[in-house]
């Protein structure tokens, strides 16, 4: 069990914690995309507009990624020399990590059945993107507060 | 927009309508209501040509068709943007002439497009017949042969999962005299023929039954496998040829496909001179046509129907009365009406908000991308294009609202000191092993972040604001002056006085009171004020007292502006990511090629999907928190009689 009072452990731990938002950006993008190959198979110049709507889902992953590289980038693991930890400090770093790692995998899967119906509307209409586009971006405010608040907290703490 | 109705005689219909659509500024308006008054009824009825309407769309479709054809044989490279060629109206004029042989044309490649078709469901004719015989090329017997004087011939399939051996093993057992073949196999099925005594036929058909035999007979069909495999190959060789030569035909045509398109756009202008007599009404001598006409065209409109003996009358639209929607915006506003469509084009009680959105969404866009490198590859890029294709509507208006996005992005990479992120200190770290920094000209979002989030909620009040500000404006407008004094001054003051009461001594020493008071003050106003709608004093203080809960809409809506840091820090992180990968190779030949490989990979992809989050999310904090606090969608767009050609674009010579 000393594995869990290792600081450095909990980092790293931490870090990989926010890499998962990464599941849920692969689930979204899955379920949109599924949707946007049923309105190509209809009308296959609405490729460009539906790309568009099925990439939305994808930045959680981006943010997970994102808070991930700042964690490994503050303890020095990608420099080389990775700084002593305390077990309270890689605590720190695995608390800041949590609320981009699991909003981001919720909000991306949620994300991507909005954006899924956002394509469907543009099957219809294809006119209306605009409407679908905001739709999937309130889904992402979300992840977009999520991500600041692991941001600002990793930001914080002293090493 | 203005209102304008004429009434004129038959016999000058036409020539007017046509002048009407070469000015292109009128809308004729459908006047449906008025048929359904009985009052109206009495002297005027529906006029329309649905018959020649249609007559033109069987027309236009069937050209449409014949252009779709000729571009696959059109060998020329295409452009990359499709733009409309450019006719002066006496030229198309002179071009139309040509209409008749174009025509004649028109149903030589019609002709020549049906014959390929028939050629090409011949060949999938074949081609499922080669497919069928194709098991039964090594059967040596022909295949029309099915009995000789004593034997009968059996031709047919079993499933694979039957057990051959066992087949013949029984038929055997049956009697000696019969012969059976496995002429070939594949994973569905065993293709086999049965020699046997006809007499005994019967008998030996039941136990080939019992393995699920199906007969097979190819009607029509004389002599062996193989030798219908020949012919029907040598066929399909001649249809080829013939297919080639038909295409050849077709391809003779792609040098006239500009004049088909002008056929087509002639079509198109003739169809819609018709399609718009569905909108007018008329009694046996004369015409009535109602509609819109932009302010600044009545005196080109006046001009041109005092040409005819015509009454017309052009006023302003009556109190409350809903009118077609026009955007008109100076230069740099212009290309943001874009955004503006997409959502919705605004009520034609509302406001056109471009005008004030298109300053901040421009800054939003920056601030989330904020990076030299992408904003001028994107500002050059837009750029070129719009200087290359004479590009029209809603394309030319997006390409140029991301060159004036792609000079804030730059703007707020000069500030950030983002060049491609952290590219050049990266490089020199690589290349020369030197500590080179680029200094932001402002602050490091990544390593002042409250700063910047601070900043971030400041840029959103102010946009808010001014939203809010709209709204008043619109208030005053309507004589809603009490209004908006309490239910946007009273915000204002409240909104401020919180900020100044939570951070105002931080800033100025002694604001926080000022705050304080301002809070109290404008939190009573807004308790004594908001009810007011309401009756009965109870009723009224309750829902004043209510309505200072709003405090966490605009809380909500202006932490949405975090996104602004969130979105720049994405594209700065993943930036040093890439510099970080493309460093590993370390200081060598290969280290410096992968350091370029990774850095044009990296900075693609950040780009591309960091571009994207700025277009939506600047377009979010427009459509949601900005709109939301006075903006009224819904409106129609203007859409004036005019030549909506598809291929040339008509413009009048200059006298």
């Amino acid at each position: 069990m000393n594995i869990l009072t290792n600081g450095n452990f909990l980092a790293i731990l931490g870090a990989s914690v926010a890499a998962l938002a990464g599941i849920g950006s692969a689930i979204g993008v899955g379920i949109a995309g599924q949707a946007a190959a049923g309105v190509v198979a209809e009308d296959p110049k609405k490729f460009g507009s539906t790309l568009i709507l099925q990439a939305l889902p994808g930045t959680q992953g981006i943010y997970g990624l994102l808070v991930a590289f700042i964690v490994l980038n503050k303890i020095g693991l990608l420099g080389g020399g990775m700084v002593d930890l305390t077990a309270a400090q890689g605590g720190f770093f695995f608390a800041a990590s949590l609320p981009v790692g699991i909003v981001g995998i919720i909000s991306a899967i949620h994300q991507g059945k909005v954006a899924a119906s956002g394509i469907m509307l543009i099957g219809k209409r294809p006119e209306e993107i605009a409407k679908a586009m905001v739709y999937a971006a309130m889904v992402e405010t979300y992840a977009v507060l999520a991500l600041l608040i692991s941001f600002l907290m990793i930001n914080g703490i002293s090493i | 927009m203005n209102k304008i109705s004429i009434i004129g005689l038959n016999k000058e219909k036409s020539s007017l309508i046509k002048e009407i659509m070469d000015l292109g500024v009128v809308e004729i308006s459908s006047q449906d209501t008025k048929l359904a008054d009985p009052e109206w009824l009495t002297y005027v009825k529906k006029d329309g040509n649905e018959a020649e309407v249609l007559n033109y769309d069987v027309k236009i479709s069937k050209i449409s068709e014949i252009l779709t054809s000729l571009e696959k044989y059109d060998k020329n490279k295409k452009p990359l943007f499709y733009t409309r060629r450019i006719v002066s109206l006496g030229e198309f004029d002179r071009l139309t002439a040509n209409n008749g042989k174009t025509e004649e044309n028109v149903t030589k490649i019609l002709e020549l497009n049906k014959s390929l078709n028939e050629i090409i469901s011949e060949e999938n004719k074949i081609d499922t017949s080669i497919l069928s015989i194709t098991p039964w090329l090594s059967y040596e017997l022909p295949l029309e042969l099915s009995e000789t004087k004593y034997t009968s011939v059996l031709m047919g399939v079993v499933p694979n999962i039957a057990d051959i051996q066992k087949l013949n093993d029984d038929l055997r057992q049956k009697t000696d005299s019969c012969l059976l073949n496995l002429i070939s196999s594949d994973k569905d099925q065993h293709y086999i023929s049965v020699i046997c005594l006809t007499k005994e036929k019967e008998e030996l058909y039941d136990i080939l039954k019992q393995y699920g035999f199906n007969n097979v007979a190819f009607k029509e069909l004389t002599g062996t496998a193989a030798e219908n495999v020949t012919a029907y190959k040598s066929k399909l060789k001649e249809l080829g040829t013939e297919k080639i030569n038909i295409e050849k035909s077709i391809s003779d045509f792609v040098p006239m496909k500009e004049d088909i398109q002008i056929l087509y756009d002639y079509l198109i202008i003739e169809r819609d001179k018709n399609k718009i007599l569905s909108n007018m009404l008329k009694t046996d001598t004369t015409f009535y046509i109602e509609g819109w006409v932009p302010e600044e065209c009545r005196e080109n409109v006046e001009h041109v129907l005092s040409k005819f003996e015509c009454w017309n009358e052009i006023t302003k639209p009556e109190e409350g009365e809903q009118y077609p929607i026009m955007l008109q915006n100076g230069s740099f506003v212009q290309p943001f009406e874009s955004i503006t469509e997409l959502y919705s084009l605004p009520s034609s009680s509302n406001i056109d908000p471009t005008s004030y959105m298109a300053p901040f969404y421009c800054m939003f866009f920056g601030l989330m991308l904020a990076d030299v490198g992408y904003g001028v590859i994107m500002a050059i890029g837009c750029y070129a294009v719009l200087k290359k294709f004479r590009l029209e509507g809603t394309m030319q208006k997006m390409l140029k609202m991301f060159f004036y996005c792609g000079i804030s992005t730059a703007f707020w990479g000069v500030m950030f000191g983002s060049w491609f992120g952290d590219a050049v200190p990266a490089a020199a770290k690589l290349l020369f092993n030197s500590d080179f920094t680029l200094k932001p000209v402002w602050i490091n979002p990544m390593e002042q972040p409250m700063t910047l989030l601070i900043f971030s909620f400041i840029f959103g009040v102010i946009h808010l604001f001014v939203g809010m500000g709209i709204q008043a404006h619109i208030l005053i407008r309507d004589g809603k002056k009490i209004d908006a004094v309490f239910d946007i001054g009273f915000w204002y003051g409240f909104i401020i006085g919180i900020a100044l009461m939570l951070f105002g001594n931080s800033i100025i020493p002694g604001s926080g009171k000022i705050g304080t008071w301002m809070t109290i003050i404008f939190a009573i106003g807004l308790v004594l004020t908001q009810g007011r709608s309401k009756t009965g004093i109870v009723s009224k203080l309750i829902s004043g007292v209510l309505s200072l809960y709003n405090i966490t809409s605009y809380l909500s809506d202006i932490l949405s502006y975090s996104r602004l840091l969130a979105l720049g820090l994405a594209t700065g992180v993943v930036s040093s990511v890439v510099s970080i990968l493309g460093s590993m190779g370390g200081r060598n030949i290969f280290g410096f090629i992968l350091f370029f490989v990774v850095m044009l990979i990296g900075h693609v992809f950040n780009f591309a999907i960091n571009a994207l989050g700025a277009f939506v999310h600047a377009a979010r904090l427009q459509y949601v928190e900005f709109f939301g606090k006075f903006y009224e969608g819904g409106g129609e767009a203007f859409n004036p009689l005019a030549k909506k050609t598809k291929y040339n674009k008509i413009i009048k010579e200059e006298n």
